[in-house]
């Protein structure tokens, strides 16, 4: 069962379309991953989704109905946790909650419950009565996920929940989205850390200039490069490594420089035999060669080769 | 029911600390301050100022009589009664035009006088001295033998001085008790134009338009809130004012209440309606321009005389000073205060319904908040 399609969804600002014909399908217990860079059209496609914005054209379909002749309904089974941290700090975090599950129509004991079962979701039991200005970034994270879900929405949009937190809170948030589809949420998942996209998302669409240019799972996507190849080689020291000779090596698309691993990451064209000459240069830049590999196509890849530009440096 | 619940998130605004000392320590410390630094030029006759009024007799008799009454009479310091070389129609344009604060046209059939809406209080006192006299004319032709027996026990008894005090006027702190209340409410104008934008800028907008919760229910619990909070303010500062520095507020505590919440109404209808009317940050200079002129011409820091010149000409248009005068009026002027508060409270209502209506109607066409 679809729980939201997308159909020709246009949205223009003037004459510039920043959502232009998209449509897509997003399946009953899927976390679907939405991949963009700035501007790609992303926000605006999930602003729309949420009724924060009406489309030029098109049609949001939620559970088989319009949004836009059913927008009560879809509000009740959307929860949103936005990109930019959307809490009061004059509330407590447990008043957070109550407050914004509040105006989905909880009452009484049922309210109060499921605002304590956001808040242990989250793990800021502890923390119900404390204001968040006192709390941390990743603890502030997980309170705007925890407004968000006290609900239970059928779909939960999140966008970004993992900017600028610390590696355990993002470990925590990670596990918690995993686990919010395990008990039965249909998630939309955008995210810059592609790594957290490959772990979560069963599916994933890749927009660009505000239209679908890849969807599919990840090994769909990957398999769609097919002219690329990546080596990473391992070295002992990268002192006196020449990137601009191996530039110039026939094929060879881009080099990455990983001083503290190490390694030197080279994509080059699949067809092009050059190993022998990438090892060549090294030697002649004086490199103690440790080890080889050729790596997969990872999704980072798949974007770069797809829109032309690198995700976190767009 | 979500009105509500949006009405009560805002109360809790209370709970700041920074917030809680500018609604209630800075009008408390500025009463005191003011209450206290000016109280001399409230000491005495000088409360309101010299009562200009003008008189007129169109009867040689009643017009002797009252210029000998106002020879004899000890206690009209403060009061300066000067006579009219003018038609009466001449003189009473001098008293609408804020010149005088009345005109007494002394006739043989009795006293009237055109008083100046401008001078509720005053006029009061005016007519309060008018009375004394004219108690004193009818009874003297009524027993004549009897009033003009000198040193006659009856004469003594009967034609009576009686006090010429006026109804009772406001001292320092009494006077800046009511004006730092209504300053204070006009400030509430500032936060106002910031209600909307602060959902904004803490990005919870777009969480409640994303909740199945209605822009206009949003708007109502806002301003419903807003409101009980600042209500509940300045239910507290008079209090304090009234019981901490004995300020006077009348003993007509209904009609205060009324006046002060309409000018609680309008303060954030205006900030409100302007923050929808001008974008960005020029909706804050420009409310915060129009509180400072208000204050300052609505005698916030100091009283101003109604006596004709531009400032006092400016400052009817100041909502604070038609606040005050309202709350003067319905405190000192009794009865007949009431009905320039009736203006007071229509004018403030009527322009937060200008105001409501115009932020409403932008807030409809605007995507989000």
């Amino acid at each position: 069962m679809n729980v939201l399609e997308l159909k020709e969804l246009t949205k223009k600002f003037g004459d510039f379309a920043a959502v232009d014909r998209l449509s897509l399908t997003v399946k009953e217990g899927e976390i679907f991953g939405l991949l963009g860079a700035n501007g790609a059209g992303k926000s605006t496609t999930i602003n729309m989704i949420a009724s924060l914005l009406p489309s030029t054209k098109g049609e949001i379909e939620l559970m088989g109905r319009i949004i836009a002749k059913n927008a009560k309904f879809a509000k009740t089974n959307i929860g949103l946790v936005p990109q930019e941290l959307a809490i009061y700090e004059e509330m407590t975090a447990y008043e957070n909650v109550h407050f914004f599950a509040g105006l989905y129509g909880l009452r009484g004991s049922l309210l109060k419950s499921r605002a304590e079962e956001a808040l242990a979701f989250t793990g800021l039991q502890d923390k119900k009565r404390s204001y968040p200005r006192d709390f941390s970034g990743g603890m502030k994270r997980r309170l705007n996920i925890a407004c968000a879900i006290a609900h239970r929405p059928k779909l939960i949009i999140m966008d970004e929940p993992t900017v600028g937190i610390d590696p355990q809170s993002r470990r925590y948030i990670l596990n918690s989205v995993r686990k919010l589809n395990e008990m039965g949420s249909t998630i939309i998942y955008t995210s810059h850390y592609m790594e957290e996209v490959e772990e979560l998302c069963t599916r994933i669409a890749i927009i660009d200039h505000g239209k679908t240019i890849a969807e599919g799972t990840k090994e769909q996507l990957k398999s769609i490069i097919t002219d690329r190849k990546t080596v990473g080689i391992s070295v002992r020291s990268t002192e006196g490594l020449q990137i601009d000779k191996l530039l110039e090596i026939a094929g060879v698309r881009e080099v990455e420089l990983d001083e503290e691993r190490r390694t030197v990451t080279i994509a080059s064209d699949a067809e092009v035999n050059n190993l022998n000459r990438m090892i060549q240069q090294l030697l002649e830049d004086g490199m103690e060669i440790r080890a080889v590999d050729e790596r997969q196509p990872n999704l980072e890849t798949v974007f770069l080769t797809l829109t032309g530009r690198s995700l976190r440096d767009s | 029911m979500n009105v509500w619940r949006i009405a009560i998130k805002e109360l809790k605004w209370f709970r700041d600390p920074k917030m809680l000392v500018f609604l209630l320590a800075t009008p408390i410390l500025l009463m005191l301050i003011l209450g206290t630094a000016l109280s001399g030029a409230f000491q005495g006759s000088a409360a309101v100022g010299d009562i200009r009024v003008l008189y007129g007799a169109s009867d040689g008799a009643a017009g002797a009589r009252f210029e000998q009454w106002l020879g004899e009479s000890s206690s009209v310091e403060g009061i300066v009664f000067e006579k009219s070389e003018k038609e009466e129609d001449a003189a009473v344009q001098d008293v609408k035009n804020g010149l005088y604060t009345g005109y007494v046209a002394l006739e043989s059939g009795g006293v009237t006088y055109y008083g100046s809406s401008r001078s509720v209080m005053e006029n009061g006192i005016v007519q309060g001295m008018l009375t004394s006299f004219a108690e004193r004319f009818k009874l003297e032709t009524a027993i004549p033998d009897a009033a003009q027996a000198e040193g006659s026990a009856a004469g003594a008894g009967i034609v009576k001085e009686t006090s010429l005090q006026g109804p009772k006027r406001p001292g320092a702190m009494d006077y800046f008790a009511i004006a730092v209340t209504t300053m204070c409410i006009m400030y509430g104008a500032a936060s106002a134009g910031q209600l909307i934008d602060m959902e904004r800028i803490r990005n919870t907008a777009s969480r409640l338009l994303a909740s199945p919760v209605t822009k206009a229910e949003i708007f109502a619990g806002k301003i419903i809130g807003t409101l009980l909070l600042n209500a509940i303010t300045i239910a507290i500062v008079v209090l304090i004012s009234r019981y901490m520095y004995g300020a006077n507020w009348g003993s007509n505590w209904g009609a205060v209440a009324i006046v002060l919440m309409s000018q609680i109404t309008f303060a954030l209808s205006l900030g409100l309606g302007i923050s929808y009317l001008v974008k960005g940050k020029a909706a804050g200079i420009i409310i915060m321009t129009i509180i400072q002129l208000a204050a300052l011409f609505g005698g916030s820091y100091w009283q101003i005389e109604d006596n004709g010149d531009f400032v006092s000409k400016l400052s009817g248009y100041s909502p604070i000073t038609w606040t005050n005068e309202a709350l003067l009026g319905v405190i000192y002027g009794g009865g007949e205060g009431l009905m320039p508060a009736s203006v007071a409270v229509l004018l403030n209502m009527g322009l937060s319904v200008v105001m409501l209506a115009a932020a409403a109607w932008i807030m409809r066409r605007r995507v989000g908040l």
